[in-house]
């Protein structure tokens, strides 16, 4: 007598999971991101030198705003911000601190400039030839944006037609002092 | 019978063994995520140089496809090739020009060739440099060649800074 085989199906068992092609993959990528990550970071910082050529020049003169702001490093007197608006100079001196630059202090007395001076994205940089170059790239973190997110100057976004918001100061940085002897 | 055989051990001599792989899969997966943290997703390669530390800076901006200078304690190179040798500081008397102290003669002579041979590539024609330098150098050293730089046509220059302190 043929009798039908009753088929078990154990509903507690469980069931295992075939990790091999998944171990496969992970074998093969882990040497990829391996030679392709990076461990140091770097970036970059973006300036634009001076250049003698007649078109430069026009430019310059071509622009509207006659305001101009200048940071001024020496290693013994500190950082001067000098303000050109109309023919007019206007300095405001930081002096060191305990023998160091005093970057909090130039920050807020930066942040006090641009919202005189929203407008200006350019800062031009005249360092003395004793500074070293970690101290340059500081004062240029500290013009480039304001550290407290709080913070924001109104830009006029002639796309949009209207007032953004930004927490950029002076990004645009011109090694102004290159071409002095 | 039937009871004999419910009781016969399932010995099968040809069956591979099974790894347990399960803690190895979990390390992997805690690699993978580490390593994909630290992908590098900017496009151009920079190797660091021997002698030379990086100041570092806040900036966010990926580097751009540009013409590598690299300024360490001892030399001045272009991509890996030596241009020129520093020392103190600052450069041998010989590289500069007599009249013009801020101009590297061989640096000129290296940037201007650069730029007569491969001028059809886009970085060199807009004058994009990638500047590596030291962070304890002074201003004076760097000025010089970004001076160089300027003067060779060669005006955007771009500084590397390394993330974090």
């Amino acid at each position: 007598m043929r009798r039908m085989r009753k088929v078990k199906i154990n509903h507690n068992s469980e069931f295992e999971l075939d990790l091999a092609p998944l171990l496969a993959v992970m074998v093969k990528l882990v040497p990829v991101l391996l030679v392709s990550s990076a461990f140091v970071q770097m970036m970059v910082i973006e300036t634009e030198l001076p250049q003698v050529v007649n078109e430069a020049i026009q430019r310059q003169e071509k622009q509207d705003i006659p305001t101009n702001i200048a940071l001024e490093v020496d290693a013994k007197d500190g950082i001067n911000i000098v303000v050109t608006e109309k023919g007019k100079d206007q300095v405001e001196n930081v002096p060191l601190k305990n023998g160091a630059f005093d970057y909090e202090g130039l920050h807020q007395k930066l942040i006090a400039v641009k919202k005189a001076h929203p407008e200006i994205f350019k800062i031009e940089l005249n360092p003395d030839g004793k500074v070293p170059y970690s101290e340059v790239v500081k004062i240029m973190d500290e013009a480039r944006q304001a550290r407290d997110v709080n913070v924001k100057f109104p830009v006029f976004d002639a796309k949009q037609g209207k007032n953004v918001e930004t927490n950029y100061m002076f990004p645009e940085i011109v090694f102004a002092n290159m071409m002095e002897g | 019978m039937s009871r004999r055989r419910r009781y016969e051990p399932n010995l099968n001599k040809n069956s591979t063994f099974t790894l347990n792989i399960t803690s190895m899969t979990d390390m992997f997966t805690i690699m993978l995520v580490f390593l994909l943290q630290t992908y590098s997703t900017s496009d151009v390669q920079i190797n660091p140089e021997a002698n030379l530390r990086l100041p570092s800076s806040a900036s966010m901006l990926n580097p751009t496809e540009a013409v590598k200078i690299s300024l360490s304690q001892d030399a001045l190179k272009i991509d890996d090739t030596k241009i020129a040798d520093v020392k103190n500081a600052d450069f041998l008397p010989q590289d500069l020009e007599d009249k013009d102290t801020n101009f590297i003669k061989p640096l000129f002579a290296e940037l201007d060739k650069l730029a007569k041979s491969s001028s059809d590539k886009a970085h060199i024609k807009e004058g994009r440099i990638l500047l590596q330098a030291d962070k304890e150098l002074p201003y004076q050293t760097l000025r010089k060649v970004m001076y160089t730089a300027s003067m060779a046509g060669f005006p955007q220059l771009k500084l590397v800074t390394m993330v974090g302190d």
